[in-house]
C-alpha cells in the first residue's frame, strides 16, 4: 500500500484537533465530534490506490469497525461511527486518558496482583468479544490501556475478523504482532478465539516475570519460539507468583488450541480465582507471619539463577524430552552432590548395575526352607543307610 | 544447558502423576500440586536426606531415590495410600539412568532414561495404582531379593514412542502364594527324601533285621515271612 502524507483537518463531521500515534496500518488522530461535543480518537486506514485492492481493503475495514462497533463492554473500547473521506477510511472512536500497558512495563515492575487484575479484564472483555463472534488477533501491550480507575481497555480491533467472514478476506498474510501470536497465527492455521487466549497468556507471563517470552533476531526465529520454545514456569523466575498463576500461564500457553482454555471467560475466573488468593495471601502477611501450612521444606529463589530454568514437561511429553528441573520445594542438595561429586564408595554404588538373582541368592533368603530340606536330606540318608 | 557429570548414575526413579490434571481448572491444579507436594513431603521422610531429588513435571512429580529401589517401591506405595483421600495419584516406577544438567549457576534439573521411562510407565497405570518396570524389578530383585516376588506381571506396553515396557505391578497375593508354593515344595522336597531313603533301605535289604522282629512278633513263619516279602518285592518291581 502507498502511504501518502496528507494533512488532514476533518473527517467527516469530525474535526481534527491533534495526532495520537502512528501505525503501520494508518494515523490516529485526535478530534472533536461538534454534534455530540466530544472528543473521540479517529482512527484512520490509508486505501490502496489498487482499484481491486481497494475495493477489498474497504470491504475488510468496514467488516472490521462494525464488527468493533457492535461490541459494547467495559473492557472494550467503544466504536462510535465510521466512514470514508476520499481514499481515506476512519473510525471514530472513544478518546481514552490513560498509559499503554506497553509504556507501563517498560516503566518498571508490575506487581503480581496487579497484573492478574489487568490480565483477568483483559480476558473478560474478550470472552464478551468472542461471544459476539469476534476474534481480535492482535493482543498486546500496546493494545491494552490502562486507565487512571484501575479499568483496562481492549484497543484496536484493527486486524479483528468476524469469525464468519474468515474466508472472504485475503489469505496467505499474516495479521498481528510476531512476539505475541499465537502458535497456529505463526503456521498460518485457522485462527479462532483460542488464539487470543494465547496472546493473553504472553502478555500475563511477561507481565509476572517481566522478561520477553518469545525472543529472536528476526521474525522466523520469533515464529520458531512461538511454536516451540516450552517456556519456565512464572514463580521460578518470579517467586511472588503463587503456584496457581503458574497453571493458570501455562494452560494458556498450551501450543494446541485444543487443550488450551477453551473460553476466555474460563480464563477470567481463574484469574479472579488467583487474584483472590493473591488479595488473601497479603492480607495474612499483613497480619502475624504465616504459620507454615505444610510440612515441606523450601528454599529462597535467586530469581537470577533461574533465568535459564528448565521447563517442566508433562509426563506424557517427557517420553520425547527427559529434562525436568530440581524442585525448588525441596532441599535436594545432599543428594545432587552425591551425584555431581560422588565419592569413591558412591561411584561404586551409583553406577553399578543390577545382578541377575541366581537360585543360591534366592534360597540363603529362605533359610527355613533350606534348613528343612537339609534335615530331610540327612533324615532320608539315615534312614537309607541305617 | 549442560551435564553436570558426564557419566551417567543409576537411580531408582518414581514418578508420582496426578491424573487428568491437564483438564482440571487452575484452581483444582493448584490444590492438586499442594497436596502432592505434601504427600511428597511426608513419604520421603523415611529415607535418606542425601538419597533423593524431587524434580518437578507439569502433571506430577519425580522422585529420583539414589541405592535404594526396596526404599523407592515403598515410597511410591506410601503416596498412593495417603493420597487417597481426594488427590487422584498413579505411579510408574523404573530404575535407569539419571544425569544432572545444570544452567547458569550450578546443577538445576536431571535428564535421562531412567526418568522418561518412569514418566511413560506412569501414562499406563490407572488411578492409585503403581507400576513398576522389568529392569527395576531386577533392581529390586538385586537389593532385596525377598520383595521382588511381591510383583505381579501386568502386562507389556507400547508407548507413544514405539518403545515396550513390560510392566509389574505390586500385588499382595503373590507374596502369599510364593509362600504356599515354597511350603508345598518343601513338603515335598521332605516326602521324596525320606521316601527315597526308606526305598534305598527297602530295595537294599537293610529292612530285613526289623522286618523279621516285626513278623515274629506277628507270629509268621520263616517260610510265610520270605513268601510276603517276596510278593511285597514283586509289587514294587512292578
Amino acid at each position: 500500500m502507498a502511504k501518502k502524507k496528507i494533512q488532514l483537518t476533518q473527517l467527516g463531521r469530525y474535526k481534527i484537533t491533534g495526532e495520537l500515534g502512528r501505525g503501520a496500518m494508518g494515523v490516529v488522530y485526535k478530534g472533536e465530534d461538534p454534534a455530540l461535543d466530544r472528543t473521540v480518537a479517529l482512527k484512520t486506514v490509508m486505501l490502496s490506490d489498487d482499484a481491486a485492492g481497494k475495493t477489498e481493503y474497504q470491504k475488510r475495514f468496514f467488516l472490521e469497525a462494525k464488527a468493533a462497533g457492535r461490541l459494547s463492554h467495559p473492557q472494550i473500547i467503544t466504536v462510535y461511527d465510521f466512514g470514508q473521506e476520499g481514499d481515506v477510511a476512519y473510525m471514530a472512536m472513544e478518546f481514552l486518558k490513560g498509559k499503554e500497558l506497553r509504556t507501563r512495563m517498560q516503566e518498571g515492575s508490575i506487581s503480581v496482583p496487579e497484573a492478574v487484575h489487568i490480565a483477568q479484564q483483559v480476558a473478560e472483555g474478550l470472552g464478551y468479544a468472542h461471544e459476539h463472534g469476534v476474534v481480535h488477533r492482535d493482543i498486546k501491550p500496546s493494545n491494552i490501556m490502562l486507565l487512571p480507575n484501575e479499568q483496562v481497555k481492549i484497543m484496536d480491533f484493527g486486524i479483528a475478523r468476524m469469525r464468519a467472514s474468515d474466508h472472504k478476506t485475503s489469505t496467505g498474510l499474516v495479521l498481528g504482532t510476531p512476539k505475541y501470536m499465537s502458535p497456529e497465527q505463526v503456521s498460518g492455521s485457522p485462527v479462532d478465539h483460542r488464539s487470543d487466549i494465547f496472546s493473553v497468556g504472553v502478555v500475563l507471563y511477561e507481565m509476572l516475570t517481566q522478561s520477553k517470552l518469545f525472543q529472536g533476531e528476526d521474525t522466523p526465529q520469533i515464529f520458531h519460539a512461538v511454536a516451540n520454545f516450552q517456556p519456565p514456569m512464572p514463580s521460578r523466575l518470579n517467586s511472588e507468583v503463587p503456584p496457581m498463576l503458574d497453571f493458570v500461564v501455562e494452560r494458556a500457553l498450551k501450543k494446541d488450541p485444543a487443550v488450551r482454555y477453551q473460553d476466555a471467560f474460563e480464563l477470567a475466573s481463574d484469574l479472579r480465582s488467583a487474584l483472590s488468593e493473591l488479595v488473601d495471601r497479603e492480607a495474612a502477611a499483613a497480619g502475624e507471619k504465616q504459620r507454615d501450612r505444610d510440612t515441606t521444606k523450601t528454599m529462597k529463589l535467586d530469581a537470577e539463577a533461574l533465568k535459564a530454568v528448565l521447563p517442566m514437561p508433562t509426563a506424557a511429553a517427557i517420553g520425547s524430552d527427559t529434562r525436568l528441573p530440581v524442585s525448588v520445594r525441596f532441599d535436594c542438595s545432599d543428594a545432587i552432590e552425591r551425584l555431581t561429586a560422588p565419592t569413591r564408595a558412591d561411584r561404586a554404588l551409583l553406577r553399578r548395575a543390577p545382578r541377575p538373582v541366581g537360585l543360591l541368592r534366592r534360597l540363603i533368603r529362605h533359610r527355613m526352607l533350606v534348613a528343612t530340606m537339609i534335615a530331610a536330606a540327612l533324615v532320608g540318608g539315615a534312614i537309607a543307610l541305617a | 544447558m549442560s551435564t553436570a557429570n558426564a557419566a551417567a548414575n543409576l537411580a531408582s526413579v518414581v514418578f508420582l502423576k496426578i491424573q487428568e490434571f491437564g483438564r482440571r481448572s487452575a484452581q483444582e491444579q493448584a490444590r492438586l500440586r499442594a497436596q502432592l507436594e505434601a504427600v511428597v513431603a511426608v513419604t520421603t521422610a523415611d529415607l535418606e536426606p542425601a538419597g533423593w531429588i524431587a524434580l518437578d513435571a507439569a502433571d506430577g512429580i519425580a522422585i529420583a531415590v539414589l541405592s535404594d529401589p526396596a526404599g523407592a517401591l515403598r515410597l511410591a506405595q506410601r503416596a498412593l495410600s495417603a493420597a487417597s483421600a481426594g488427590l487422584p495419584l498413579c505411579a510408574g516406577v523404573n530404575h535407569g539412568a539419571v544425569q544432572v544438567t545444570s544452567g547458569g549457576r550450578g546443577p538445576d534439573g536431571m535428564t535421562g532414561d531412567g526418568i522418561s521411562v518412569a514418566a511413560s510407565v506412569a501414562e499406563f497405570a490407572a488411578s492409585t495404582r503403581v507400576l513398576i518396570s522389568r529392569s527395576f524389578r531386577d533392581a529390586l530383585a538385586d537389593a532385596s531379593p525377598a520383595l521382588d516376588v511381591g510383583l505381579s506381571p501386568a502386562g507389556v506396553f507400547t508407548d507413544t514412542g514405539l518403545r515396550t515396557h513390560e510392566l509389574f505391578f505390586p500385588d499382595k497375593s503373590a507374596a502369599g502364594r510364593r509362600q504356599r508354593r515354597l511350603i508345598a515344595a518343601g513338603i515335598a522336597a521332605v516326602a521324596v527324601f525320606v521316601g527315597g531313603g526308606i526305598t534305598a533301605r527297602a530295595l537294599t535289604g537293610g529292612h530285613k533285621p526289623v522286618l523279621d522282629a516285626t513278623m515274629a512278633k506277628a507270629g509268621m513263619s520263616a517260610k510265610q515271612r520270605e513268601a510276603w516279602l517276596r510278593g511285597v518285592r514283586e509289587k514294587i518291581r512292578f
